[in-house]
Parts: C-alpha cells; structure tokens; sequence
C-alpha cells in the first residue's frame, strides 16, 4: 500500500492534453516517417512504377555508396521528381550508412536528377541521422547545419525541433542543451514545443535544480519564457518527486508571469498531495480550483476522491460521488477503485464489496486493480470465503493477480491450513504470468517458511 | 506478526541467482529429472508438476503428498511429505556453495 495503484496513476497527469498544440508543427514541416528497412534484399525494384501512381517502396539494405548510386541511377528515368519518393529514399538509405555517405548519396542526386529539388524535409534526414550519430562532440551536426545554411537553409524553428527532438531521443541532452543555446544565438530561438520537450527530457534525468538553472539561463540570456505548458511539466516533476515545496514556489512564478492556473496544474497539484496522504490539502487544492472559478474535470474528482480515501476520509470522499453525479460526471471504475481502497485501509472490506455491486449495477465493469484492492482487502478482513469466492470471479475472467494481493492472499490460505488451495494459486499466478516465476515462487517459498516457524510457536493451524 | 513483505527478489541478485541459476545435480537428482542441469526454481517446478500429474496428493487431505518409489528418493525417502515443506525438502539438495 501507499503507492498509487496503476489504474490510478495513469489518470491523473494527462499527457496527450500537453502535447495538443505539438501537431501542427510535426506534421507540416517533418518529413513522412522512413519506411522501416526490410529485413530481406529486395533486389529487383518493382518496373511498373511510371504507371501505377503509387511509388515502389525502395529499401536500401547495403551501406555500399557505389551500390546505392547504382540503384538510384537504375530508379532515374523511371520515376517522377517526387520529393518524398527521394526523401524515402534517402532515409533509407541513410539508416544503413554514414553520414557522409549519406550526404554523398544526395549530392550525386540532384546531379543526376535536376528536376528534384532537395528542401527543409530532405536536409532534416540528413540532420536527424548526424543527431543519433554516436559523437563525443557536437562536429557532425554543425557540419549538417553548415551544409544546410550553403545551400539555403538557414536554421529555423523546425531545425531546431528535429535536433533537438533526435538529440533527445538518441539519449544525448547534454548536446540538445548546448546546441538549443547555440540556435539561440544565431537567432533561431526555440519556439515552445520544442522548449517544452526538452524541459520534459530534462525533468526526467536531472535535478530540479538544474533544471530550474537551465530555464533561468534561457530567461536571462535568450528571453526564451517558460510557458503554462513548461510549467505544467515542471510541477509535475517536483509532485512527482514529492517536493511540494518547490511546487508552491512554481505556483508563485507561474502567477508572477501572468498565467493563470488551469484545470491541469490544479489537478498535478493535487495528486502531490495524494502521494503525501495529505488529506486537508489535496480538500484545499479542490475549494481553490472552485474559489478561482476553475471547473473540475474528471481526473479532479478521481485525484480527489484517492486521495481522500488513502488519508483515511472515506466518508467525504463518499460524498463527493454525490457531487460529481450533479456535475453530470458518472463514476469510473478507478473512482470506485479508490474508495473500496479506502474502505478496506479501514477494515471495511464488507462495505467495499457492497460497492462493488453498486458499480457493477450502474454498468460500470471492474478492473484488474479493482479485484486485486478487493482481494487484498477480504483477506486482510479475515474474510477467507469471500476471497475465495472472488478469486474464482478473477480466475474465470483471466485477471491478473499483483504482487501484493498475491501474497497476502497466499499467505491468509496458508495460515489457515489451506497449502494446497496456495499452491493451486500460485499456479495460476505462473499459468496467467500475473508475477514472474521467481516472484511468484520466491513469495510462496519465503511464506511457507513463516508459517513452519509460526506453527512452532503455536500461532497457525 | 507477519513478516512484512521483503523487497522483491529481482532486485537482490545474490537471492535471484541462488534460485535460478543452473546447478550440477547430484546423481539421485539426476535419475529422477533426467537431466544433468537445472536451477532450484526449475526442480521444485519439475517436482511439483510431477506431483500434479501423477495424482499423488492424498485424496484426504490435499495438504499431504504421499510420495511414490521415485518421488522417495529424492525427498529424504519419507513416504509421506506435506505441501508446505517441499520447498525446503529440495532446498537441501542445492546447498550453498562455500566461499
């Protein structure tokens, strides 16, 4: 107990929602995904592609220059100067082969095919590949960029998103932050997206501090702002890393730059509060929310009604099921989830399987994480049969069994001189890999041998 | 009261490769798995498996395993063994290795 069950934990930091405004920028300025390389050669490009508008699907599979020059002269004449035919190409191309080749590859071209003009999107494959580049320093993307500017193509905002975005993801922030203060200088600030996805790449690796320092740096020397958005990200790091304080503190800046709070910093704020079991609290971020006119979503009431439960107030968080049926939100099974939790922290695992009728009755249809709460919480109630009972629900639906319910409800069997019934489940715990076989086997193991020790001292069956 | 619920056994290395790590077996071993290899948590599965196959729990008493010729010879040659010290009956054919 204590950790935020999955079902929980998913909910509350929506994600997708930040990454709203992300779309446009990917999708009109980054070149199509690469065509994934075959695994076997495919060595006779298809012939009848003047014809058919659809372009073959080329994929090179030798990183040979001579050989792709080849291939490419032999595709010339009969296709179109397509410019995603060629970046296809070229992607693929540069997936099996070094940079410079690469470049070599584009060169040789638009020699050879005059029509095709490379643009942003052609260079940009070009940059990714120098970003994922195994580099100890920055020299091969500069080279790309250098390129890039002689032919035309000054760094812009999408630049700077694609190496950022490809320096991030090949692991590599250090050069990610010292290339976006770079762009910076040479007039090609950031704009927000891609800000934010470093500050998210940032967040999960450094400390707050360094993090903090880095968004200073870029306030004083480049005006490149934090917005809702970066601050979004940065609260919930520190919620996350259960610094509440330093989530005040970005509260206050964030007012200080003239934003307003929204349903989504509330709700981060809050569930801080739930990792902490701090009841009042995670009650005052709520009357806050209404004070500043916010509307609460779902995720408020969910975050709400889990937290109050885990600080041991089931009976207001109760309350608010009313309040969210006047609000024409109907319960979810994670809500349900978190107040069953809550009544089995408080021994009421009679009550909490009462609930589960109810929900069941409104059609709303329990999850793995439901049962498992359940589980957990009939045997610590003593209430075998009934575990029982549910157990045999869980094992004709094919729920998976956690590693907590799992071993309390091994061990309430074992206690009460049911091995074989523990053995039967640790069985199926195998059978629907619930828990890797050692796990499942070391509980079982370390469980039977309390019980030889509880049975010398007279205290189990 | 009961033990708290140790840290999961994948993050103690030491605990994870005493369970699955391969073990030259001891001739007796040898003839009842027919195989000259094995990790702890592959012999108590083969053992319990075996168990389950052949029927041998006590139709009484499921706790109960009553051992047949070859089951006997691996576990002490008792004719009767309960479930909840298997573990420990095949624990003893994977002593520790001394260091």
């Amino acid at each position: 107990m204590g950790k935020i069950p999955p079902a929980v934990r998913t909910v509350p930091f929506p994600a997708s929602s930040l990454l709203k405004n992300r779309q446009a920028v990917v999708q009109s300025e980054i070149p199509n995904p690469p065509p994934k390389p075959h695994r076997f050669p495919n060595k006779t490009p298809k012939k009848n592609a003047p014809q058919t508008p659809k372009l073959p699907t080329i994929s090179f599979t030798s990183p040979s220059l001579s050989d792709a020059k080849t291939l490419f002269n032999s595709l010339v004449n009969s296709t179109p100067a397509d410019l995603k035919f060629h970046n296809s190409l070229l992607q693929s191309y540069a997936t099996v082969s070094s940079l410079d080749d690469a470049t070599s590859l584009l060169r040789h071209m638009t020699k050879t095919h005059p029509a095709f003009s490379p643009d942003h999107s052609t260079y940009q494959v070009l940059l990714t590949k120098s970003c994922y580049s195994p580099d100890p320093n920055l020299a091969a993307v500069r080279k790309t960029l250098t390129l890039m500017a002689t032919e035309g193509f000054p760094p812009d905002k999408a630049t700077t998103d694609v190496a950022v975005r490809s320096l991030c993801n090949a692991g590599r922030l250090e050069h990610a932050v010292e290339l976006v203060k770079e762009f910076c200088l040479k007039n090609s600030p950031p704009d927000s997206v891609t800000y934010n996805f470093l500050i998210k790449h940032l967040c999960r690796t450094r400390t707050v501090s360094s993090v903090n320092g880095f968004i200073k740096e870029m306030r004083e020397s480049f005006a490149v702002k934090p917005d809702l958005v970066s601050y979004t990200i940065l609260i919930d790091n520190v919620c996350n890393r259960k610094n509440l304080r330093e989530a005040t503190r970005l509260l206050g800046l964030l007012g200080e730059d003239g934003f307003k709070p929204d349903c989504y910093v509330y709700n981060i704020v809050m569930k801080g509060y739930c990792m902490l079991s701090q009841g009042s609290e995670v009650l005052w971020v709520y009357k806050k929310m209404k004070e500043e006119g916010v509307e609460p979503d779902m995720v408020t009431y969910n975050t709400l009604i889990f937290g109050l439960s885990k600080s041991g107030r089931v009976k207001e968080a109760r309350k608010f099921l009313g309040v969210m049926a006047e609000m024409g939100l109907s319960p979810d099974e994670v809500t349900y989830t978190s107040l069953m939790n809550g009544m089995c922290r408080e021994r009421n695992a009679s009550g909490a399987l009462e609930l589960l009728e109810e929900m069941e009755a409104k059609g709303c249809s329990p999850n793995s994480c439901t049962y498992n709460t359940l589980l957990h919480g009939l045997c610590k109630a003593k209430l075998l049969g009934k575990a029982i009972e549910l157990y045999g629900v869980m094992k004709a639906g094919d729920v998976k069994l956690e590693t907590g319910s799992y071993g309390t409800f091994l061990r309430t069997l074992c206690r009460n001189g049911r091995v074989a019934e523990a053995y039967e489940v640790f069985d199926y715990a195998v059978e629907s890999k619930s828990l890797k076989d050692v796990v499942a086997y070391s509980t079982l193991e370390s469980i039977l041998k309390w019980l030889k020790k509880a049975k010398e001292q007279g205290l189990a069956v | 009261m009961l033990p708290r619920m140790k840290k999961a056994i994948t993050e103690n290395p030491k605990k994870l490769s005493n369970l699955i790590d391969l073990v030259n077996l001891p001739s007796t071993l040898r003839d009842f798995l027919g195989q000259s290899q094995i990790s702890r948590l592959g012999c108590f599965m083969r053992v319990w498996s075996y168990i389950k196959a052949n029927n041998l729990q006590d139709p009484n008493n499921k706790n109960v395993v009553n051992c047949d010729d070859k089951l006997r010879s691996i576990l002490l040659g008792k004719p009767q063994v309960e479930l909840a010290e298997l573990p420990t009956l095949i624990k003893l054919h994977f002593p520790k290795e001394p260091k």
